[in-house]
């Protein structure tokens, strides 16, 4: 449990959530033999009107998470509480109407936007599911509120999608996020798909709305310039799992896990003076698939800091510690936090170890092996 | 100027005569029922022996065909290709097809930013190694062989003498990268052409080759070309890098100088829009307006101008210059700085 469970500004609520996929067999599809643990529990809570940034690598389960928390892929066990409720309880017109108050904002809006229908049509969609379109005036004022508060001309109503560049595209999926007014909105890789000069609108648009609308958000990326960039508190996840949790700032100043120092230390910075100068953690080996994730941390088999005992035995809880900077609200899992940040633990080097990717795994290749190779 | 002697942090950069120089190269696609659209606009820059040169730039700007089209490699229709592109005296984009071949995989290498797409799927990642070889260096496959598992432990492949008998599907996407990594080595190249070759890797993975890059080109001496949109890449790894706009290197320099001083309004705009891991929250980016659909042709303007904060009249009316040489410079009616 976390220290803020009970108090009041809490909007959402995850509990020791797990997200597992059954692995079915290749060639005959219905036996299951095994589960990629995409989710493997995690505990944290978003504060009504901040931005809860979750961050990680292709595979942590970011995406798995997020969608959990909007009711959009069932746990396989724990819980997800909204606003007091909890959401795997709501049914029928229940979660109808829970499900205007969290909405969702893609990656590749292109995706997400039917290509045959207009701006206009794509809105109207949102508004009518919610039962929101009741007046043509007020919806007609609401669409022209829509697209200023977006950025993008009334004309674009009567546009289609491909006639949108990728910043506008982007503009017209958050458009139809807040058309049915959300307290929350869920950005999945909102701008990694975008030009860096396109991202920075985006981000300060996402960054104005908020201050606008008193949104509350959870914006899931791998960038962490970005994340740090608009979030007030970072999750930083490995596996499936949170690894370390704090404030942006403090997260920066005072990183306790290792791969969060080695995450941070493989954001490259536009400034020579920094890349000729600062510490470089570089990690050896793949990423192990969360099919079959390491025992103990389960960042043993890449972590510099590992040691004899515990690291690959028992899984490292998430827990407060005492190091000089570190306030008590950042947690880490890490069996040897205060001994690594005092420096009585030493890094050292790794035996790189490779993954063979299979089904399921980190690797955003193909699943199964290239006709050919069945059956040789 | 103060930073001719600057970009030559390297051994090696910038002291030789050029290895490549790529003078005035236009690539026009003349798409069905449209207008010739100029992807590449008159792009000239030189790579010296043992040089890094990073071409940088948004979406479209042109760095693939650039690369594309100084190896041979573009779509035979439908375009057009002008200018020079000196390697070692020879200008390769007069020379035959054949001719451009032998060069390819044995004197220039090109790695490209998905491994799977530029490794064959059906044949093992030793074959594939060892016959860029036995094509390029007439070696037979047993004397190969021995060499290839030895370039796959230069790479940082673990186990290479088994991954020789991996197929591409079996390796992450990191090991697949190290794995054309090392067939491009296969030959010692004396230049290496990389288009985004990290932009599909995790952060922590791209680290490693990045610094498995820098670390081939101060051992071998081969010159490298990083094609990147990341400045931050750039920033760590490149001896001079070049910044496309609309088809056109629109300001050049040594590492150090453009970063400090950078002079051309979109240059500063792109830094500008960066979220860096090192400012503190709250800062707001202040983005560069707009988008390339605003571009106006540079034939009677800068394509920038639309995008300008520091527009002038000329801008709107008039192409602008280099001004410069093949070290520094810019293209600029009114550049910001100027201390260099
Ligand atoms: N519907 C599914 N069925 C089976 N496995 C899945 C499914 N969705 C995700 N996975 C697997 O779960 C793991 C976590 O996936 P997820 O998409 O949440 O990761 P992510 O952190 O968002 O990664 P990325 O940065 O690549 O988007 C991955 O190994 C993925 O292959
Ligand atoms: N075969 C082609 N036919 C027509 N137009 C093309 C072709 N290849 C590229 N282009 C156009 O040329 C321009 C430059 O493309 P290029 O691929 O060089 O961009 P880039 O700078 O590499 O961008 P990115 O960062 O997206 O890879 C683009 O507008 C592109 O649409
Ligand atoms: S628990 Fe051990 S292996 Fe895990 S991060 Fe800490 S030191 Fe490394
Ligand atoms: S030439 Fe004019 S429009 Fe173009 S970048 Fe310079 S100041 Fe801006
Ligand atoms: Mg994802
Ligand atoms: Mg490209």
């Amino acid at each position: 449990m976390t220290q803020t469970s009970d108090a009041p500004d809490v909007l959402v609520e995850v509990t020791d959530l797990e997200v597992y996929f059954p692995i079915k067999s290749g060639i005959i599809f219905d036996r299951t033999v095994g589960h990629v643990r995409a989710v493997d529990g995690v505990d944290l809570s978003i504060r009504r009107g901040e931005t809860y940034g979750l961050v990680g690598e292709s595979g942590c389960g970011k995406s798995t998470l997020g969608k959990a928390i909007l009711n959009l892929e069932p746990p396989t066990a724990g819980s997800v509480v909204f606003d007091g409720t909890d959401i795997a309880s709501l049914k029928g017109e229940d979660l109808r109407h829970a499900r205007k108050r969290f909405q969702m904002v893609f990656q590749d809006p292109m995706s997400s936007l039917d290509p045959r229908q207009t701006v206009e049509s794509l809105l109207l969609e949102g508004l009518r599911a919610h039962g929101l379109d009741t007046d043509t005036d007020a919806t007609r004022a609401r669409l022209r509120e829509l697209m200023s508060d977006v950025g993008l001309p009334v004309a674009a109503l009567s546009k289609y999608p491909h006639e949108f560049s990728g910043g506008q595209r982007q503009r017209i999926g958050i458009a139809r996020a807040l058309s049915v007014g959300p307290d929350l909105i869920v950005a999945d890789e909102p701008v990694s798909a975008l030009d860096v000069s396109i991202q920075a609108q985006v981000i300060n648009l996402l960054q104005d709305l908020q201050d606008k609308l008193g949104l509350t958000y959870l914006v899931v990326a791998h960038d962490l310039a970005v994340v740090r960039h608009i979030s007030d508190r970072i999750g930083v996840m490995y596996l499936g799992a949170l690894v370390e949790e704090s404030g942006g700032a403090e997260l920066y100043d005072v990183p306790l896990h290792p791969y969060t120092r080695a995450l941070m230390s493989a954001v490259p910075v536009p400034d020579p003076q920094v890349e000729d100068t600062r510490e470089q953690i570089l990690l050896t080996g793949d990423l192990p698939s969360p099919a079959n994730p390491p025992s103990g941390c389960r960042f043993h088999t890449r972590c510099p800091w590992k040691q004899e005992t515990l690291c690959d035995t028992e899984r490292p809880q998430l827990r407060v510690v005492e190091v000089s900077g570190a306030s008590d609200s950042h947690r880490v899992a890490c069996h040897f936090a205060e001994k690594i940040a005092s420096g009585e633990i030493q890094r050292h080097e790794v035996e790189a170890t490779i993954t063979t990717p299979g089904f399921g795994g980190p690797d955003a290749g193909p699943t199964a092996p290239p006709e050919a190779y069945i059956g040789v | 100027m103060t930073q001719a002697t600057q970009h030559s942090s390297r051994p090696g950069a910038g002291s030789s005569e050029p290895l490549l120089s790529v003078r005035d190269l236009r690539v026009t696609f003349q798409r069905q029922g449209e207008e010739e659209f100029h992807a590449v606009d008159g792009v000239s820059f030189d790579v010296r022996p043992g040089q890094t040169v990073g071409l940088v730039g948004e979406s479209g700007c042109g760095k693939s065909v650039t690369s594309l089209a100084i190896m041979g490699l573009l779509p035979g229709r439908g375009n057009r290709v002008s200018g020079s592109a000196i390697f070692d005296g020879e200008d390769l984009l007069t020379l035959s097809p054949s001719a451009m071949r032998d060069r390819r995989g044995s004197e220039i290498a090109m790695i490209f930013q998905d491994p799977l797409s530029s490794l064959n799927p059906v044949i093992s990642i030793g074959r594939q190694v060892t016959e860029v070889m036995e094509r390029h260096q007439g070696l037979s496959r047993k004397q190969a062989t021995p060499k290839a598992a030895d370039l796959l432990e230069r790479v940082g492949i673990p186990d290479p003498k088994a991954r020789l008998l991996n197929y591409p599907h079996q390796l992450s996407g990191g090991m697949r990268q190290r794995a054309l990594i090392a067939m491009a080595l296969a030959c010692n190249p004396r230049l290496l052409i990389a288009d985004e070759p990290t932009t599909a890797l995790d952060v922590t993975i791209q680290a490693q080759i990045l610094a498995l890059l820098k670390e081939l080109v101060v051992d071998t001496g081969t010159a490298l070309v990083m094609i990147t949109h990341d400045l931050g890449v750039v920033a760590g790894l490149c001896d001079e890098v070049n910044v496309l706009y609309g088809g056109k290197v629109v300001e050049r320099g040594g590492r150090h100088g453009l970063f400090r001083d950078p002079r051309h309004p979109y240059t500063v705009g792109l830094l500008n829009s960066i979220p860096r891991l090192d400012a503190a929250r709250g800062d707001k980016l202040s983005p560069v307006p707009g988008s390339v659909a605003d571009n106006l042709p540079w034939t009677a303007a800068c394509a920038f101008a639309p995008r300008c904060s520091n527009a002038i009249d000329p801008c709107t009316a008039e192409t602008p210059q280099w001004e410069g040489d093949q070290v520094v410079g810019f293209r600029c009616f009114n550049p910001m700085g100027g201390t260099r």
